[in-house]
């Protein structure tokens, strides 16, 4: 008995165990090595087996670890791919791409390496470049199992290309999800490092399995120490707002999840204190992972090669930018069940103050448009009591108040707000509840210029702009509106999720940019192993 | 003392990681409680008969219109208000769940089973959306609204010897009902049961009956019937 309880438990440990390490590190592709500033760079990544979660994060980090801009990704058969946009602002030089999971970034993270040229400087005063040291890059096998067909050794400008990727039978059997299929330019005077930092010491944090999560931490102002009960708030103000509310126990933490939402938004965070006189600090986890060690970098000269082929990158850049030449097209988000109306209820009364005569603050407007609102301020003290139509009296309590979907407590907040800066205001005149939140009454009031601006400044309130789940693309089709503007793509094909056949075919049309480009298939075998095989040609 | 070494660090093992997963369990929990909007309760007002399907708070699931679930909570369907209700433990309060929040709900019965109730449109006399237990589900679905109307009776005194003339009376309302051709209403009886087929299908449904002598006079003969006459095959003319 005792040796069976014994061998149960070992294998439960070692299932257990198995589920929360990765096997292996990521595979982080990129369209090309080199960019420009306010160019696009498109990523796919491979993640490790089994993965719990189910976000990614890419982000771009500079020499000495500052992040500078990310996305957030949704991971599909341990597969994820996205962009990044690279801020027109950015200096040239060596910067760095990063892919890690937020549950584990201390433990495992991927890093590529790739070169920025500023669109504005242009490389005239630069004559060194800062390269990575002893990076141990990733290893990465090229098999002729994978066979690029068809492709002639040079092309004309604006012809097609009509090429094909032959697959090995017993290689097909062996691949493990999609593959990635490009072609692109490329410079062969810069070569990446990919590299892995791993620490296996570090720290694990809650999973992304649904989705985004923030996470951070309330305490006492007075006593500095972690507050418990404390509700803490997250609306994302909207048309229907969205709201979520997390009651901290003795740690003071607090979780939210971001499931439903892509593309940037903007998140109020907030708490109150339980009695009038408790006055909390509320922070924020770190949303994205730490710089870590940084890498070690060395001066080398700037080949004069590359810097030919950075200014000619930059001519076409610049010229995509002016003729507005987009590098994707934007894809619907999934389908998601919207709210039918927002999360304090459907509002008894709704009132457009505007449709009314200019009323100057809101006690007029309480008295002379709001149906069971009774808004005073007597003696520069306000309150505001709501009518509880079921029970034909005014709730004793004081009734949830919003400022474009956001709560207040503060009702000098909104004593001054006349019909001008009034769109609309929703009123729910019963007791309502969201979960274990009790509303006596409700008022509404959206703004008419919406930018949050009489939220007070406060240390239990965070204002945030919130990158959540990037939305899905595909690259752009060329379109060439006259036959004068010339087609500068540097990127010809890019197909991430290539679906695995044994034979593929591989056709786009060459751009008016001449020099060499690479016809690049990748892929992952289910044992892990990414694997590779590239062939090139050249514009002429 | 070698197996008692690994028995502990087996067991130490086995903590650490039920403590990582009962934490992420937490952050869900707290999440999924979130999903419940609604009003208080106000009390109906007595009579003689009962508001509610249920004597009591029963435990079931509710599935809601957003693709969320939210099982093991104490419901009550009110029959009187075509409404559910749910008890919130944490704030010690009644709640009238928000109609339009809700896709369905269902709680185990006196007898065990499964009872499933579906908002749907009703486009008929009253029109809205209403709960309608399902029961049976097929091509063709057998519902009932469990509908209680207040209706004026004779005078009477209550257990308080206040003198009243309003009771809460059963109007139970069984439907056959296809997404497609929509409602058919059938009463409690055979004539009302063969008049859904058509007139050659009905000396076969006759026929049926007698073999299995089911005789249609409540809501259980009812469904054997139906369930019956579906095998054979038998559709309703709507």
């Amino acid at each position: 008995m005792k040796k069976i309880i014994l061998i149960f438990m070992f294998l439960v440990s070692i299932v257990m165990v198995g589920n929360t390490q990765p096997k292996s590190s990521y595979g982080l592709y990129t369209d090309r090595d080199v960019y420009v500033s306010g160019e696009t760079l498109l990523a796919k990544i491979y993640l490790p087996e089994g993965t719990p979660s189910h976000i990614v994060c890419l982000d771009l980090v500079n020499q000495f670890g500052t992040r500078i801009t990310g996305a957030s990704l949704v991971i599909s058969n341990s597969e994820a791919e996205g962009y990044l946009q690279l801020p027109d602002s950015l200096s040239s030089g060596t910067y760095l791409i990063r892919t890690y999971q937020k549950h584990n970034a201390g433990k495992l993270k991927t890093i590529r390496e790739i070169w920025i040229s500023n669109r504005f400087d242009g490389l005239e005063k630069t004559s060194q470049m800062k390269r990575l040291v002893n990076a141990s890059s990733l290893l990465e096998k090229s098999t002729s199992q994978l066979e690029i067909i068809n492709l002639k050794p040079d092309y004309k400008t604006n012809s097609k290309v009509e090429a094909g990727v032959k697959i090995d039978e017993a290689l097909l059997k062996q691949l493990d999800g999609n593959l990635l299929v490009s072609v692109a330019q490329i410079d062969d005077s810069f070569s990446p490092s990919v590299f892995s930092v791993q620490d296996e010491k570090a720290r694990e944090g809650i999973i992304e399995r649904k989705g985004i999560i923030i996470s951070g931490t309330v305490t006492d102002k007075k006593t500095a120490q972690p507050a418990a009960d404390i509700t803490v708030y997250l609306t994302i103000p909207d048309s229907l707002p969205g709201f979520q509310y997390y009651k901290t126990q003795k740690d003071g933490r607090f979780h939210f999840l971001l499931d439903k939402y892509y593309g940037s938004v903007q998140a109020v965070i907030q708490c109150f204190g339980n009695t009038p006189l408790q006055r909390l600090n509320i922070k924020l986890d770190e949303l994205y992972a730490e710089s870590g060690a940084l890498p070690e970098f060395r001066t080398q000269a700037l080949p004069e090669e590359f810097k030919n082929n950075i200014t000619r990158n930059i001519a076409a850049v610049t010229f995509r930018k002016v003729f507005n030449q987009d590098v994707l097209t934007f894809l619907a988000p999934p389908q998601k069940v919207t709210e039918p109306y927002p999360y304090y209820g459907k509002a008894s009364n709704v009132v457009d103050p505007q449709l009314f005569i200019d009323l100057p603050d809101f006690t007029e407007i309480s008295r002379e448009l709001l149906p069971g609102v009774k808004f005073r301020n007597y003696n520069n003290e306000p309150s505001l009591l709501v009518m509880n139509t079921s029970m034909h009296a005014y709730f004793e309590d004081k009734p949830l108040i919003l400022i474009d979907g956001i709560p207040i407590r503060d009702l000098n907040v909104i004593k001054d707000m006349g019909s001008v800066d009034i769109d609309r205001i929703d009123i729910c005149q019963n007791e309502r509840f969201y979960g274990d939140l009790r509303f006596p009454g409700v008022v509404a009031i959206y703004t008419t210029k919406a930018d949050y601006s009489r939220l007070p400044e406060s240390t239990q309130l965070i204002r945030l702009k919130l990158e959540t789940i990037q939305l899905p693309t595909k690259l752009a089709e060329p379109v060439v509106t006259e036959p004068t503007v010339p087609d500068l793509r540097q990127l010809l094909f890019w197909n991430p999720s290539t679906k695995p056949n044994q034979d593929l075919s591989v056709v786009c049309n060459t751009s008016t940019i001449q020099g060499k480009f690479k016809v690049l298939v990748r892929g992952r075998l289910k044992d892990g192993t990414l694997i590779f095989s590239e062939k090139q040609f050249e514009v002429k | 003392m070698r197996t008692r070494i690994v028995t502990i660090l087996l067991f130490a093992l086995l903590f650490g990681q039920v403590e990582l997963v009962s934490a992420q369990e937490s952050f869900t929990r707290n999440w999924d409680g979130q999903k419940i909007k609604g009003v208080r309760h106000i009390a109906y007002p007595t009579y003689t008969g009962f508001p509610f399907l249920t004597d009591g708070w029963v435990p079931g699931k509710i599935e809601f219109t957003d693709g969320g679930v939210a099982d093991s909570l104490f419901l009550r369907y009110s029959s009187f208000k075509d409404e559910l209700l749910y008890y919130n433990e944490n704030v010690a309060s009644q709640i009238v769940i928000d109609k339009v929040s809700i896709k369905g709900f269902s709680f185990a019965g006196t007898d065990g089973n499964i009872r499933t109730f579906r908002k749907q449109y009703y486009d008929g006399y009253m029109k809205g959306e209403r709960f309608f237990e399902v029961l049976t589900d097929g091509n063709i679905d057998l519902l009932v609204y469990r509908k209680m109307s207040l209706s004026s009776t004779t005078a009477y005194k209550d257990e308080s010897n206040i003198l009243k003339n309003m009771a809460y009376i059963s109007t139970y309302q069984y439907y056959f009902y296809s997404p497609e051709k929509g409602y058919s209403l059938v009463r409690l009886n055979r004539n009302a049961f063969l008049t859904k087929f058509s007139e050659t299908d009905q000396k076969q449904v006759k026929k049926v009956l007698r073999k299995n002598r089911i005789r249609i006079a409540d809501e259980e003969s009812l469904i054997l019937a139906w369930k019956i006459v579906e095998r054979e095959g038998l559709a309703i003319n709507f």
